[in-house]
């Protein structure tokens, strides 16, 4: 598969998603490899495991303070408000939606199966290992980095798929 | 006019945004429903009456294509019209959910006017 195109579908996916469901906008900083590898202070990460053609596996990385932003906008209340709870819910669905949108744009034409997001140890390296294609941006409070890694069977710890 | 309505989603920050949007839109809820996943949806379907459903796909225990599939099987609760809200945008995922009775299909992002036009559509009746 086309690193070039999934690295622009990755792109269009994070920006349309940050954009249209919570309303954040993404923006122009410092190269991907950069902000890849340096998201200011403290960090969440979740991962999520697909299956489709090919399978694969997507990470997404945020500081703390840019995630209860993000949070408070989405459920509509006070940064004050939002436990962490709620903080770990709506990043994680976050990347549930960067990755099917990412996914239904890249395989189109076939069926894919995301399982359930998780909150994962920080990733030492996240833009390491084969076909691992990274975008990362700017945001107005801190910096948001997501790795999709093509072609790899899905993490054996994960839970097995729903039904 | 209020509508009842039941908001399907193993997410809860997602229910809570999705019944944001609805009521944000101008439609008027005298009554949201939650439920985590496909099951718990039909024991709240079995004492109380929506006039729609919003649904999810991709849930543990039932997901959304089974419970679309329970929906139809049932002659009362197959009239309830049932929107489904997901990440998968594909053809083949939209075609199978229609197959199944879902009467409307929102693909996430989506702007708040989408979905409000979406549920209108649905509904059959526009806001207010």
């Amino acid at each position: 598969m086309n690193e070039l195109v999934i690295g622009h579908a990755l792109r269009d996916s994070v920006r349309e998603v940050l954009e249209k469901m919570f309303f954040v906008q993404a923006l122009e900083g410092s190269s991907a490899a950069e902000l890849s590898a340096s998201v200011p202070g403290a960090e969440i990460a979740v991962r999520l495991a697909f299956e489709g053609r090919p399978p694969g596996s997507l990470t997404l990385r945020v500081n703390t303070v840019a995630a209860r932003e993000i949070a408070a906008g989405f459920l509509g209340q006070d940064e004050e408000s939002v436990s962490d709870r709620q903080m770990a819910d709506v990043v994680c669905e976050l990347a549930n939606m960067i990755c099917g949108s990412l996914l239904s744009r890249v395989e189109g034409a076939t069926a894919f199966q995301l399982e359930a997001p998780r909150i994962v140890p920080l990733p030492e390296d996240p833009g390491a290992g084969p076909a691992a294609i990274s975008y990362a941006t700017n945001l107005s409070r801190g910096a948001l980095a997501v790795t999709v890694t093509i072609g790899m069977s899905p993490c054996p710890d994960l839970l097995p798929f729903a039904s | 006019m209020a509508y009842r309505v039941l908001i399907v989603d193993d997410s809860p920050a997602m229910r809570t945004f999705v019944r944001r949007v609805i009521q944000l839109s101008g439609f008027e809820l005298s009554a949201c429903f939650e439920a985590s996943n496909g099951g718990e949806a039909l024991d709240i379907l079995r004492t109380e009456w929506v006039d729609a459903i919003l649904t999810d796909i991709n849930m543990p225990g039932m997901d959304g294509q089974e419970f679309l599939r329970r929906l139809s099987e049932d002659e009362l609760l197959r009239t309830i019209p049932a929107l489904v809200i997901s990440t998968d945008a594909t053809a083949h995922r939209i075609a199978s959910m229609v197959s199944l009775g879902a009467r409307g299909y929102i693909t996430k992002p989506f702007l708040p006017e989408a979905l409000r036009a979406e549920l209108e559509r649905t509904l059959g009746v526009p806001c207010e």
